[in-house]
């Protein structure tokens, strides 16, 4: 008997949600497909605001950073922002949080691609209802409108010239990283090794540690062990800057091994001030952040005077080394809201 | 006991035939492996990974499974890192504090699978979930660490005893010699296996089996948590969204390695700690050897599958059982 009540209670509990649903999703389909782009529904009070959206690939500090630009953008045109963090960093759910945005009348995304290859219909998808451009990481093969980022491959070469620098007489290099399928890994990757052919440097090899920290750190000290001759560390996430300071640190062999890295994370910054590392190459995540809310309110207005031909907005990197760490770490701190 | 002997001859192969390999192989016939610096390495990783594998056998003695170990491990670390770096708390009130939170968290848990009769799994499984999520809230999804303070404090995790032995390992060891006394030496302990090997049997003996179930998985958490601050003192830069997952996974394998049956009722201390070290060694190996990265996982897996294989054989063998 009890059963029966819960079963019957479960129904009850399923038609009334059935029948919350039907109307709004209906009215959910007249706005798609009545809707032109970039004229979502304004409200009737305010005069049409643009509302566009940036959805990042994960939650990092990085992302943390990039949106203080959307914000500084956000406050200069008077447009709406909706920023976006998937929890779980999947492809899918990237497909999810794009389809609920469009479906919540956004004109515009800013997105960065997981898994850019096998997102192109997605993208296509969307780029077909609003104006869609990729940011941080690039879908060359999808319809999207723009991209705006760093040119990982160039951001290797800085990384290249950075090791010439480091190791005038030449010697054993390593490479860290999390794992070599992404695609930033690769050009990143492909970037050094195009930079230090003719010269006496040599690759021995990438560690991958699938972006688990206590194993970046172990990938270097067994590296250190196995390869006592090696003379310096590359590290091209922003994690394994930290790991590899770490790594050389408990090791003994602070100031032996030279260490090169990508990105700005706080032990990163201050093993360059100490000395310990010898640069560090950081993309400028708030300019992503920045241009790509400007771009994508011009696209709404029907502006594509910035839009060059090759379809892509490179925003350079910089290289980090001792003498100029103090002014960067300072900005920094500011775009962080810590100053 | 036979078992976990069984199991150190594994380790003893795997050594072996990693040093001949780096012997042959090497010019000078040097051998890495067995390095000062390479041993203090792994020493490391043991006490990190094995305090977290003798927590797991615990709850998997009494046939339960905690598979929210790496986000306990996580929100334990953060909420150290914010206390002591973000709040200029004392470490007396941040350590015990992170403590009582993971006893609270394992009471929970064992409330919610001895009370309201919800499997370990799922419990344990909406945890991994939960700690994570509260993990990136606190946190707001940037990483934190405690930068270049309190050296002394961080020692526990990167410390040496005479500059020779990590301090993780010394806390492994002496964790270890705490819960297999518990466990092999007193009564509420030999309770446990009881427990495990068949509920009806222990509660219609008079074991009070739902407190002792609540007591392992408190047990577990709190172990998890000493893990969790070593890790975190260690590793220093701590990812919301990384710092622990999967490590559930890793403990699982040291403990089911080291000889605890997942139905419950058999394990022991001593085997879990080698299983544990297995599986670091078993990681060190791969990269001293240089073998590809992209094959670590292949060996691993492949590793502990033929050790379980080699023990069940090997059972059934000494037991007659076809």
């Amino acid at each position: 008997m009890k059963k029966k009540w819960g079963f019957g209670t479960f129904l009850l509990i399923v038609v009334a949600a059935l029948a919350g649903c039907g109307p709004a999703q209906e009215a959910t389909k007249e706005t798609l497909t009545a809707q032109p782009v970039a004229t979502p529904e304004p409200e009737k009070t305010a005069p049409s605001k643009i509302r566009v959206a940036f959805v990042t690939n994960n939650a990092s500090d990085f992302w943390t950073i990039a949106r203080r630009g959307t914000e500084k953008a956000q406050g200069e045109l008077g447009c709406d922002v909706v920023f976006r963090i998937p929890s779980t960093g999947t492809a899918q759910e990237q497909q999810q949080i794009v389809e609920d945005l469009i479906t919540a009348g956004v004109s515009g995304i800013a997105i960065s691609p997981k898994d850019p290859a096998n997102q192109t219909e997605m993208l296509n998808a969307a780029a077909g209802k609003i104006n869609l451009i990729t940011q941080d990481s690039d879908a060359p093969e999808s319809n999207r409108a723009c991209y705006i980022g760093t040119n990982n491959y160039d951001a290797g070469r800085a990384a290249g010239e950075l090791i010439k620098q480091a190791l005038p007489n030449g010697g054993k290099i390593m490479l860290f990283v999390g794992t070599l399928d992404a695609q930033n890994a690769q050009d990143r990757k492909k970037g050094i090794e195009d930079t230090l052919p003719g010269g006496n440097i040599e690759i021995l090899g990438t560690r991958t540690d699938e972006t688990d920290r206590t194993k970046a750190i172990a990938n270097v000290q067994d590296t250190l062990v196995a390869q006592p001759d090696v003379a310096c560390l590359v590290g091209l996430w922003s994690y394994n800057g930290p790991a590899i300071l770490n790594g050389v640190r408990d090791s003994g062999k602070l100031g032996q091994v030279k260490i090169v890295c990508f990105d700005e994370e706080e032990e990163t910054l201050q093993g360059v001030k100490d000395r310990h590392i010898f640069g560090t190459i950081v993309q400028q995540p708030y300019e992503f952040g920045y241009q790509s809310v400007k771009l994508l309110s011009e696209l709404a207005a029907s502006n594509r005077s910035r839009v060059p031909e090759n379809k892509q907005i490179y925003i350079p990197v910089k290289t980090i080394v001792p003498s100029n760490v103090d002014e960067f770490w300072a900005d920094l701190k500011k775009m962080k809201g810590q100053a | 006991m036979r078992k976990a002997l069984g199991l150190a001859g594994l380790l003893l192969c795997l050594v072996a035939v990693t040093c001949a390999w780096e012997c042959l192989r090497n010019e000078q016939g040097q051998i890495n492996f067995l390095t000062v610096q390479n041993l203090r390495n792994l020493l490391t990783f043991v006490g990190l990974f094995g305090v977290l594998s003798v927590g797991q056998a615990l709850v998997i003695i009494t046939g339960g499974i905690d598979l929210s170990v790496g986000s306990v491990v996580a929100l334990v670390g953060m909420v150290t890192a914010i206390g002591l770096r973000n709040h200029g708390l004392s470490p007396l009130v941040v350590l015990p504090g992170s403590l009582a939170m993971a006893a609270l968290i394992g009471t929970w848990h064992g409330l919610l699978i001895t009370k309201a009769r919800i499997q370990p799994f799922v419990v344990t499984l909406c945890g991994l979930f939960f700690y994570r999520g509260i993990t990136r809230l606190i946190t707001q999804d940037t990483t934190q660490g405690f930068g270049t303070e309190f050296p002394r404090l961080r020692g526990l995790g990167n410390g040496y005893l005479a500059d020779l032995i990590p301090v993780p390992f010394i806390i492994l060891l002496i964790l270890s010699a705490v819960v297999a006394a518990y466990l092999h030496f007193m009564a509420q302990g030999r309770h446990l296996f009881a427990l495990g090997a068949n509920e009806e049997a222990a509660r219609f003996s008079g074991i009070r089996t739902d407190r002792l179930k609540i007591l392992a998985y408190v047990l577990c958490s709190v172990i998890t948590a000493v893990g969790g601050l070593m890790m975190a003192f260690k590793v220093n830069s701590l990812g919301p969204t990384d710092f622990g997952s999967f490590y559930e996974l890793y403990a699982i394998a040291g403990a089911v390695l080291g000889g605890c049956s997942l139905r419950g009722g058999s394990g022991n201390v001593l085997g879990v700690i080698i299983g544990a070290t297995l599986i670091v060694v078993l990681k060190n190996v791969v990269n001293i050897l240089q073998i590809p990265s992209q094959l670590e996982y292949v060996v691993i897996g492949g590793a502990i599958l033929l050790g379980v294989f080699a023990d069940e054989v090997f059972t059934r063998r000494t037991h007659g059982v076809q």
